[in-house]
C-alpha cells in the first residue's frame, strides 16, 4: 500500500446493487446516530432525559444486603 | 411490601430461573475444569471419545453461554420489565413455556455434544432440530418480554429494557441466518454458506452472540440491578442512552476482526478493527456510568456483597473492552490469534464481566423473589473473594502462556530457520496450563459456594414461611 489515497481508493463503476444498498443503509443509520447524539447532548433536553433514571427507584422494595442486615 | 410485589407480579418463574441459573454456573464451570486439566494432563482423558476435549468444550461453552447466561437473562429480563414497567408479566404459561423449553434444549445439549453431533460451528453447534427449538424458545421469550412492555403503565420505557430489546432483536436475526443449513439427516446437516463466507457469517454471529448475548443482554442487567442495589439512580441517564445506540450501531461490524490475515479481503478486517477501537468510547462510558452511580456512596462496597459483584464486573468490562479492540490491531493480532491470549481475554469478559454481574443479579433476585435475606452473607463475601481471585488466576495464565506461544512460533534464527518446534511450544506452556485449571477450581469453589448458600436462603424461605406468607398475605388482599 503506497499512500493512504491508495488505500481508500473505491472503483466506483464496479460497485454493485448489493454495495449500494448496503453503503446507503449504513450511512443513513450512522447519520440517524448522530441526530440520536445531537439529540441526547443538547442541554435543554437533559432534565426531560434524566429524570427517566428514577423509574427503577420507584417501586416498592425493602430488603437490602450486607453486614448491618446480619446472615 | 413483599405481599404488594408477590401480587403485583409474576415472580414463581423468575425463582425458577434463578436457580437453574446456579446450578449451571456450577456444571459448566465443573466442565471448564476438567477440560481445562485434561490439556495439563491429558491422561484425562482416559481414551474415551465421549471425554475428549473436542466434545466436551462445546459442551462448556454451551453450558456457560446459553444455559447459565440464557437462565440469568430470562431471569433478569423477566424480573426487571415488570418492576420497570409496573405491570405483570403479559402471560404466565408462555414464561413457563419458555422456561421448559430452554432447559428441555440444554438437556439436548448435553446428550448430543458428548456424542459427537456438531455442526461445527463455534458457539453454534447444536443441530439443526435443535437450532429450531431454540429459535421458538426464544421467540416465545422476545414476545413475552415486547408485549410485557406494550402493556406498561409508566410512559417512558426504562433504558434496560432497550438493552434487552436490541439483544432480543439481534440475537434472533444472527441466530436464524447463523443456523441456515440444509439438512441431510435428522443428526446432521450442510451449513448454507461456504468457504470464506461461511466463515464470515461465522463470525458475524460469533463476535455478536457475544456483544449483544453476552454484552448488550447483561449492561441490561447492569442498568437495573446496579442502580436497585446500590439504591441510588444511575448516574447518568444520557450516557445510557449514547451507550445504546453506539452499541447497537457499532457491535455488528466486529466479527471480521476475527478473520485478519484469512481469506477475506484485507479492508474487510482493517475495518473491523477500526469499528473495535470506536467502539472502547461507549463501552468505557458504560463502564464509567455504573462505576459512578456509586459517587458519593463508596462506602455502600465495605457492607454490600453483592454490589461488590455488580462493580467488581464494570472494571472487568472496561478491561476486556479495552483488550479486546487492542488485540484486534493487525499488528497485536499477528502475535495474539490462534494463541491463549484470546482464551484469557474471552474469560476476563466471561468470568469477571458476565458470571460477576449475572451473580450479582442473582443474589438480589433470590433475596426479593424468596423475600428473606441470603442465608449467610459471608458465604456471599467468600464467594466474592474466590471469584475474583479464580478468574484473576486464569486469566494471568493465558496472557503469560498466549504472548509466549505467540513469540516462539514467529522466532527464527539467522537463517530463517523456526527456533521452536510446535512440540516445544506446547511443552512450554504445561505450567501456565496447570495454573489455569487452578483459576477454575477456585472459580468452581466460589460457584459451589453459591449453590449451597442459595439452595439454604430458598430453604430458610420456605421453613420461615415467608414466601408462603407473602403469597398468603397477596391472595387476601
Amino acid at each position: 500500500m503506497s499512500s493512504l489515497g491508495d488505500y481508500f481508493h473505491t472503483d466506483w463503476e464496479a460497485m454493485t446493487t448489493n454495495d449500494w444498498v448496503g453503503t446507503i443503509l449504513t450511512v443513513v443509520i450512522f447519520l440517524l446516530m448522530v441526530v440520536a447524539y445531537v439529540y441526547v447532548l443538547r442541554p435543554k433536553n437533559k432534565d426531560k432525559l434524566e429524570a427517566h433514571k428514577h423509574i427503577p427507584m420507584d417501586d416498592d422494595e425493602s430488603i437490602e444486603s450486607g453486614d448491618k442486615n446480619g446472615g | 411490601m413483599d405481599a404488594t410485589a408477590e401480587q403485583k407480579y409474576s415472580f414463581d418463574v423468575v425463582r425458577w430461573f434463578a436457580v437453574m441459573a446456579v446450578v449451571y454456573v456450577v456444571v459448566g464451570a465443573l466442565v471448564g475444569v476438567y477440560i481445562a486439566s485434561e490439556l495439563a494432563w491429558p491422561v484425562l482423558n482416559f481414551d474415551s471419545p465421549y471425554l475428549s476435549f473436542g466434545r466436551l468444550r462445546p459442551l462448556h461453552t454451551n453450558a456457560v453461554i446459553f444455559a447459565f447466561g440464557g437462565s440469568v437473562l430470562m431471569a433478569s429480563a423477566f424480573y426487571s420489565v415488570q418492576r420497570t414497567c409496573g405491570v405483570r408479566l403479559w402471560s404466565d404459561k408462555m414464561a413457563w413455556f419458555t422456561f421448559w423449553g430452554w432447559n428441555l434444549i440444554v438437556v439436548a445439549a448435553v446428550i448430543t455434544l458428548p456424542l459427537g453431533m456438531t455442526q461445527g460451528k463455534e458457539y453454534a453447534e447444536l443441530e439443526w432440530p435443535i437450532d429450531i427449538a431454540i429459535a421458538v424458545v426464544w421467540l416465545s421469550y422476545m414476545f413475552n418480554f415486547v408485549m410485557t412492555i406494550a402493556t406498561r403503565k409508566s410512559s417512558h420505557i426504562y433504558v434496560s429494557n432497550w438493552f434487552f430489546l436490541g439483544m432480543m432483536l439481534m440475537i434472533t436475526y444472527l441466530h436464524v441466518v447463523n443456523s441456515l443449513a440444509v439438512p441431510v439427516s435428522l443428526t446432521d446437516s450442510y451449513s448454507l454458506f461456504s468457504g470464506v463466507q461461511d466463515a464470515m457469517i461465522q463470525w458475524w454471529w460469533g463476535h455478536n452472540a457475544v456483544g449483544f448475548y453476552l454484552t448488550a443482554g447483561f449492561l441490561g442487567i447492569m442498568y437495573y440491578f446496579v442502580p436497585k442495589q446500590a439504591n441510588r439512580p444511575v448516574y447518568s441517564y444520557r450516557l445510557s442512552v449514547i451507550h445504546f445506540w453506539a452499541l447497537m450501531f457499532g457491535y455488528v461490524w466486529l466479527g471480521a476482526h476475527h478473520l485478519q490475515y484469512t481469506a477475506l479481503p484485507d479492508w474487510t478486517g482493517s475495518l473491523g478493527a477500526a469499528v473495535s477501537l470506536a467502539m472502547i468510547i461507549p463501552s468505557w462510558g458504560g463502564a464509567v456510568n455504573g462505576m459512578m452511580t456509586l459517587s458519593g456512596a463508596w462506602d455502600k462496597l465495605r457492607t454490600d456483597y453483592v454490589l461488590r459483584f455488580l462493580i467488581m464486573s464494570l472494571a472487568f468490562y472496561a478491561m476486556s473492552t479495552f483488550e479486546g479492540p487492542v488485540m484486534s490491531i493487525k499488528t497485536v493480532n499477528a502475535l495474539s490469534h490462534y494463541t491463549d491470549w484470546t482464551v484469557g481475554h474471552v474469560h476476563s469478559g466471561a468470568l469477571g464481566w458476565v458470571a460477576m454481574v449475572g451473580m450479582g443479579a442473582i443474589y438480589h433476585m433470590i433475596e426479593r423473589t424468596f423475600h428473606t435475606k441470603m442465608y449467610s452473607t459471608k458465604m456471599v463475601n467468600l464467594h466474592f473473594w474466590t471469584a475474583t481471585i479464580g478468574a484473576v488466576i486464569y486469566i494471568v495464565a493465558m496472557w503469560v502462556s498466549g504472548i509466549m506461544q505467540g513469540l516462539m512460533w514467529r522466532a527464527y534464527d539467522e537463517y530463517g530457520t523456526l527456533a521452536y518446534t510446535f512440540a516445544e511450544s506446547v511443552e512450554a506452556m504445561h505450567p501456565y496450563y496447570a495454573m489455569r485449571a487452578v483459576g477454575g477450581i477456585v472459580f468452581l469453589l466460589g460457584a459451589v459456594i453459591m449453590l449451597v448458600n442459595v439452595l439454604m436462603t430458598v430453604r430458610k424461605s420456605v421453613s420461615e414461611g415467608s414466601l408462603q406468607q407473602a403469597r398468603t398475605a397477596a391472595a387476601s388482599a
